[in-house]
């Protein structure tokens, strides 16, 4: 298992990225998203059943493992939570596309023998569309969908969306309530298009 | 819709849902003007905002979901791509691993309805000239090639900033991984030899030299042992056939292996004397490399082979390795093929690939004769061996030689008992046509979708419950021509499924070798639908292959689920199972398993799986 990066590369990458950097992002990436698994399955490991691993917790547990904290600053915790909620956001995304796939499609709905998927709660359909539409969004809307993945995928509250997009809180809100009417109006088919 | 017309919504939206319901109309009627257009796209949206507040539409936050599944060893960053995922026209079915360059997957070619495998370059080496240089390399050289010891290149291109490569999918090892640091049998040695030198003959016709053949390049496909050489990745085209005086053009890869010695260690072996130097290479530096691979493959040893790389390169320049015969007992003409390959210098070597492969040839033809010759004598004259040295010329052909060789025509294990291999084999009388068929049924339990219990077998059917999740397992002892089709309970002209073959399960071959379990399906399970009745599974198992069933293969896919929906084909698949009751097999119950048997090469059984 690889070892831990140690926190002044991180605490680099995120000031890079906040700097405009992209390709710091690229790196972060595998990094967070090591750590992340690597916490979530200890924990897993430790918990009694039945006993749910908070995301949210997981990720403020990682960001205290992997920052600096020395030369914190609160812009890099806010970016450490948008790279996470991008990590989270295509973990489901990924998990909803295996899913979908080991279902049958189209044409098939005559035939009684089907291949089942081990893990099933299905959203998945929905939770797929919602991402589409949320890439739609992004296109048109940049701003607006980077609200929702921090607020649905990262789990951040509107002051931590504001301090990682430079707005205001009363801004998150408004950007939130036109980007969860238009997603709910392409998600229900009642498309404005 | 366009930035500007969302921009315009969003404005006139976001202070409208700030006002009573009358306000509201007022307010969105002396924003929109005539616009009716935009009056309905804002009009559309407020009601959404309020029946999303009424629906708790995304109230939750989904991250929660996610931190569970990070758990989840199946979800590895490390695969840029995930099963399931569409990428251009290919559907992503299964990672097979990563290599130097990036990942590897195996993927259905929509278009064309094929499996292929998928080699997506990681996005940090897109960056790096040199090696993005080397795949396009690769991907041109292949496809200039078309051979059938030579992987087929299908596509090369780029699907959302990814370069990837398509190229034809082995279900293999390679020649690295079979070897595993032992040796081959000769008959197998010689098979994948020749079929290396097949594929650089046509290489070099083209005039194009691998520069890198190792075993780890060499790919065996696991059901008929098809030899494939890959990675023209360092490939050279060379304009003359031989040439003489120029230098090489392209140090680029002798520096590769000169910086890194660390890492490439491996490849160092197979290098010929004139590429340690960074000396011109043309054809001959492929025949050393092959050369090298033979002694590998005959001896389980590497003729040069030093502690480091500086090491090894002295004894590629200047040792004459142990010759063939003082390690292994192997045929003193293998030892002038293997050891003519790996002279020092390349005019001592042989000149093509062609007439090594000529010698090659000429040798396992004469071993074949030994061994028939031996058997047939074994059966007249006991004292056949004393009278055949005689009448042979050559004085290398000794006893166990011939004993080498008839345990690697007739699959014997050898080289440490050749001793013993001497007793005369008899040929097995030809056995009546007869087809068997084993098979077993796994059930996994489900609850609230969730597997629960450990997964228990079944000899064969039993009633089963709903939430019984089951795999279906079918061996035989006689490699043959295996088709699954799936029957619903659906009263009419039936149906079917294409269960078997399908491009996970087998490769998409519908031939089978014997011995080999066939999980069905191989990665998950089959579910019952709520219908109950009985589905029938058929299986169809031939000693040739089935031509009127071949076609069932283009319908598997999950996607569709393997549903025929051609009627024609639908027609001929029926006839076919109706004959079915004229010759049933027998079917035994055993403990463990049911055995079916059917006199004739094809054996056609329907399993029926009852559910409620």
């Amino acid at each position: 298992m690889a070892k831990t990066p140690p926190q002044h590369e991180i605490t680099q990458l995120l000031a890079q990225w906040r700097e405009g950097n992209q390709s710091a992002l690229d790196e972060l990436y595998p990094l967070v998203y090591d750590e992340l698994h690597r916490l979530a399955r200890r924990y897993m490991s430790r918990e009694r059943k039945g006993h749910t691993l908070q995301t949210t917790a997981l990720i403020n547990e990682a960001y205290v493992r992997l920052v600096d904290q020395k030369n914190v600053a609160w812009a890099n915790r806010s970016h450490f939570f948008a790279i996470s909620a991008q990590i989270m956001r295509r973990i489901l995304i990924d998990h909803a596309r295996r899913h979908q796939y080991a279902k049958r499609g189209g044409g098939a709905q005559q035939v009684s023998l089907e291949e089942a998927a081990i893990v099933v709660p299905d959203q998945s359909g929905e939770l797929l569309r919602l991402d589409e539409a949320l890439k739609s969004l992004a296109e048109m809307d940049p701003r607006r969908s980077q609200v929702v993945e921090l607020r649905y995928f990262g789990g951040l509250n509107n002051e931590e969306i504001a301090g990682v997009l430079h707005i205001s809180e009363n801004t998150v809100t408004r950007d939130w309530n036109m980007a969860r009417a238009w997603l709910y109006q392409q998600l229900t088919g009642s498309g404005a298009n | 819709m366009t930035p500007e017309r969302w921009q315009q919504i969003s404005r006139i939206f976001k202070s409208a849902i700030l006002l009573d319901n009358e306000a509201r109309a007022a307010y969105v009627e002396s924003q929109c003007g005539r616009d009716d257009s935009l009056r309905v796209e804002v009009e559309k949206l407020i009601d959404s905002h309020g029946k999303a507040d009424a629906d708790e539409f995304m109230n939750g936050v989904a991250a929660e979901a996610a931190a569970p599944l990070l758990t989840n060893d199946e979800v590895r960053r490390q695969e840029i791509l995930n099963k399931g995922q569409r990428f251009g026209s290919y559907i992503i079915l299964d990672s097979l691993g990563s290599g130097g360059m990036g990942e590897v997957y195996l993927a259905r070619d929509t278009r064309l309805d094929r499996t292929v495998a998928l080699k997506v370059l990681s996005p940090d080496i897109t960056e790096d000239k040199r090696r993005m240089q080397r795949f396009r390399q690769e991907a041109k050289v292949a496809s200039s090639l078309n051979q059938s010891n030579i992987l087929t290149v299908f596509e090369f291109g780029e699907v959302d900033g990814l370069t990837f490569l398509a190229t034809e999918y082995i279900d293999g090892e390679t020649l690295r991984d079979h070897l595993h640091g032992k040796r081959l049998r000769l008959g197998e040695m010689l098979d994948i030899s020749m079929q290396v030198l097949a594929a650089l003959d046509a290489a070099h016709e083209a005039r194009i030299v691998h520069r890198d053949i190792k075993p780890e390049n060499v790919m065996l496909r696991r059901h008929d042992q098809v030899v494939k050489v890959l990675d023209f990745g360092l490939a050279k085209v060379t304009e003359n056939r031989y040439p003489t005086l120029e230098h090489d053009s392209d140090p680029e890869a002798i520096t590769e292996f000169r910086t890194a010695p660390g890492v490439i260690m491996g490849t160092i072996n197979y290098m010929s004397p004139e590429q340690a130097q960074a000396k011109e290479i043309d054809e001959r530096t492929d025949i050393w490399s092959t050369g090298v691979i033979m002694y590998e493959m005959v001896t389980g040893k590497q003729p040069f082979r030093g502690s480091t790389t500086s090491h090894t390169i002295v004894q590629i320049l200047e040792k004459d390795p142990v010759p063939l015969t003082k390690l292994v007992e192997a045929p003193a003409e293998l030892e002038r093929i293997v050891m003519k390959a790996i002279a020092k210098k390349p005019g001592e070597r042989y000149q093509t690939a062609k007439d090594m492969l000529t010698d090659l040839r000429r040798l396992k033809k004469r071993l074949e004769m030994d061994a028939e010759l031996d058997q047939t004598a074994s059966l007249v004259v006991p004292a056949k061996k004393d009278l055949r040295r005689q009448k042979k010329q050559v004085a290398v052909v000794v006893a166990i030689e011939i004993a080498v060789a008839l345990a690697a025509i007739f699959g014997v294990t050898l080289w440490k008992s050749s001793h013993k291999t001497t007793s005369p084999l008899v040929t097995t009388p030809e056995a009546p046509a007869e087809r068997t068929l084993t098979y077993w049924i796994t059930v996994q339990k489900f609850k609230n979708n969730n597997p629960y219990q450990d997964p228990f077998t079944l000899a064969g059917e039993i009633n089963f419950e709903a939430n019984y999740h089951i795999r279906v397992n079918v061996r035989s002892p006689q490699s043959g021509y295996l088709y699954i089709l799936n029957e619903g309970p659906a009263s009419g002209s039936p149906e079917y499924n294409v269960v078997f073959p399908t491009s996970t399960a087998n490769n998409g071959a519908s031939l089978v070798p014997a011995g080999e379990t066939v999980l069905i399906p191989k990665t998950s399970w089959l579910r019952f639908d709520k219908q109950q009745g009985v589905e029938k599974l058929w299986l169809v198992f031939s000693e040739d292959v089935l031509t009127e069933l071949e076609p069932i293969k283009k319908f598997a896919g999950i996607e569709t689920g393997g549903l025929i929906t051609d009627p024609a084909l639908n027609k001929s698949i029926k006839d076919l199972l109706d004959r079915n009751s004229a010759t049933k097999p027998a079917v035994e119950k055993g403990d463990s398993l049911t055995t079916l048997k059917a006199g004739g090469k094809l054996l056609i059984y329907p399993i029926k799986l009852e559910h409620h």
